[in-house]
């Protein structure tokens, strides 16, 4: 069965004619032909490369077979490699290691009866520090059809993304707050003109780390998370050798606009990684908003 | 000793500075102005003293204009930007802060004012712009909820009006769902504590209000309206409803491309274009649909910089890149619209000797 899918997946290129492709195809040819005459100087300007037109095509459809090719640029496709992002996030970030998807080179999704909907997405992953394209992702997401919220379900391999080495840097940041005399505090990061402390970068990226799980868990095929500010973080005391934090983190959904908060503790040392051992939703308006700073002269 | 020489150099440049028309008041705003710095945020009051500067330095080419009061009765001023002419000029329409946390949107339009400014006189382009249209800017649309994403809430975006509805006691409307365009149909809220909440009625703010009110008038001169947000990097076609497509969709897609490629020339950063019912999500109520529904053929929403990493925090440090590549794409944008209305300069050229020769073939025949 898979191997017919794949088979089938590989004529795609091949099959042709579908009307609203060849439609949208001639009246871009159209549109070009009439903004050609209608001025010469314009002629040169408007030609789209391949990439370009294909960006304008809408959604391929084939009845016959489940699976259904997407526009890469379009929301369900972007909304499924968030997902991703957060999954890959929460299980190789660190406070050294911050993943973003880059590019997002090929997706499709099939629904699956009485289950719900799985996307299989393909795309470049940028890690925040140090800004380099550090590798390729290939995941699926399934969000299943369920009355509450559930998780969606997460399948992500890349290559050589493990193979950043932040290990130095982890061990380097975990023995420097293991000898620090005072538990460390934080609030608000970034501040309202976006600055952050370099000693404070750490705290922000591994409140990413732990906001990219409850991110993840609460994502669907609605939603499209970011966390936008740190409230407030602070260590707490441990008996074992991993380093605690409690933390407010401030996450902003795209769909609905809203910024909701969250309480959270999180655990981490350089060897096991990044772990919420407990979230919980604060209500609106439990809490002051982030204060913005008095305006300089 | 010191003292003389100095007033000796005043009493002989006097007759000069006198005779240059450069008050001392002029030199004192000219250094004030140049002083300004457009990679900072400032808040509103910073802004309403520099719009004060800028049209006092330009004069020639700005006026400020009152476009509206707030729920808070401050005013909402617009500079109109172009070669001054007696007869009525196409229009390009600019504005900036409708929703309060995206500080970056009113630092564009304060970038986009001093570009255009400090360049008008050497850049052919924009001198040209300048001579056959006038730009209409909004530095910041929503200036109740700008001010009070300084004082009070950094991540506030709607207005601060208070809630029509008596049980329900939260404050403001989301502009960019009040206006008269399939008004709260979808992806608007009818519940006032929403960060969508469309507001009573269209228009029922008088923010967006004022700016349908002057929009309308003027719709007949208007090639282009553009409003600027962030964050998501994107340049957005109409419409928010899905299967809604503009009469010249290819075209304002066609365009939105030439716009991306000139905003990833500047620093590698992509822009998707589309329309938001496929790369966004499904909204109605937003002014640029609003605006390509009373026929207003160009009309397109930014969404600046970044894709989530900061989101609407972004870094006093990213807002020169940012600024400059938007101004890439804006520009490519009213580029592509002062063509298509008055002709290339080339075209124009080829037109003017075209005349020039003709006048010339004329003159021969008739002197023979």
């Amino acid at each position: 069965m898979r191997g017919t899918l794949w088979i089938v997946l590989g004529l795609f290129p091949l099959v042709d004619g579908h009307p609203t492709l060849k439609t949208n195809q001639n009246s871009l040819e159209t549109a070009d032909a009439a903004l050609n005459h209608q001025s010469g100087s314009l002629n040169s300007v408007l030609h789209l490369d391949d990439t370009e037109k294909a960006a304008l095509e809408p959604t391929r459809v084939d009845p016959a077979f489940p699976m259904k090719e997407l526009n890469t640029s379009h929301y369900p496709a972007t909304r499924a490699a968030r997902v991703a992002q957060h999954y890959l996030n929460y299980h190789h970030g660190s406070p050294s290691k911050w993943f973003m998807v880059h590019d997002i080179k090929k997706a499709s999704s099939e629904d699956i009866p009485e289950v719900g909907t799985k996307y299989h997405v393909q795309f470049s992953v940028q890690e925040q520090a140090t800004k380099e394209i550090v590798g390729n992702c290939t995941a699926e997401i399934l969000f299943r059809q369920t009355e509450e919220q559930s998780a969606p379900e997460v399948n992500c391999t890349c290559d050589d993304l493990l193979k950043i080495e932040t290990s130095d840097a982890d061990h380097a940041l975990y023995h420097h707050i293991k000898h620090q005399p005072e538990p460390m505090t934080g609030m608000d990061i970034p501040d309202s003109q976006g600055n952050i402390p370099k000693e404070m970068e750490p705290f922000w990226y591994l409140g990413g780390i732990g906001a990219s799980f409850i991110m993840w868990q609460q994502s669907n095929e609605s939603t499209l998370y970011n966390m936008v500010h740190v409230h407030s973080v602070k260590q707490l005391n441990s008996e074992n050798d991993l380093l605690a934090f409690d933390y407010v983190v401030l996450l902003h959904d795209m769909v609905s606009q809203e910024i909701i908060h969250w309480h959270m503790q999180v655990a981490w040392n350089p060897t096991q990684g990044v772990k919420v051992t407990q979230c919980h939703l604060l209500p609106k308006g439990t809490m002051k908003q982030p204060s913005a700073e008095k305006h300089k002269i | 000793m010191e003292l003389g020489i100095q007033a000796t150099c005043i009493l002989i440049l006097f007759p000069y500075l006198h005779s240059s028309k450069v008050s001392y008041e002029g030199i004192y705003q000219e250094q004030a102005l140049k002083d300004y710095s457009y990679t900072r945020y400032h808040p509103m009051e910073e802004i309403y003293e520099w719009m004060d500067k800028v049209k006092n330095q330009y004069q020639d080419v700005v006026s400020q204009h009152f476009l509206g009061t707030t729920y808070e009765k401050r005013p909402i001023y617009f500079f109109k930007i172009g070669e001054k002419s007696d007869k009525p000029k196409k229009v390009i329409w600019v504005d900036c802060g409708i929703h309060a946390r995206e500080w970056i949107s009113p630092a564009f339009c304060q970038w986009f004012v001093k570009e255009i400014l400090q360049n008008y006189k050497t850049d052919a382009k924009i001198k040209r712009f300048l001579q056959n249209m006038d730009f209409y800017v909004v530095p910041v649309l929503n200036i109740d909820g700008y001010i009070y994403t300084w004082t009070t809430d950094r991540l506030w975006r709607k207005s601060r009006s208070p809630s029509p509805f008596s049980n329900c006691t939260s404050v403001g409307t989301d502009l960019n769902r009040n206006f008269d365009s399939a008004w709260c149909c979808i992806g608007g809220s009818r519940n006032c504590s929403s960060q969508t909440f469309c507001g009573s009625a269209p228009g029922s703010e008088s923010e967006s209000k004022a700016v349908m009110e002057l929009v309308n008038n003027k719709k007949n001169d208007i090639l282009c309206f553009l409003t600027i947000h962030s964050y998501g990097q994107l340049i957005m076609t109409p419409f928010g409803e899905p299967g809604k497509t503009a009469s010249n969709h290819d075209e304002l897609m066609e365009v939105g491309q030439l716009a991306s490629r000139a905003v990833e020339q500047k620093h590698g950063i992509s822009y998707t274009v589309g329309p938001p019912s496929v790369v966004l999500y499904n909204y109605t109520g937003s002014s640029h649909d609003w605006a390509r529904d009373i026929g207003i053929e160009f009309s397109y929403t930014f969404e600046l910089r970044d894709n989530g990493t900061f989101g609407f925090i972004l870094p006093e440090d990213q807002i020169q890149p940012t600024c400059e590549e938007a101004m890439a794409g804006v520009t490519t944008i009213v580029e592509y619209v002062h063509n298509k209305q008055f002709g290339s300069a080339a075209a124009a050229t080829v037109a003017l000797w075209s005349t020039v020769l003709a006048s010339y073939l004329s003159l021969l025949v008739l002197v023979q």
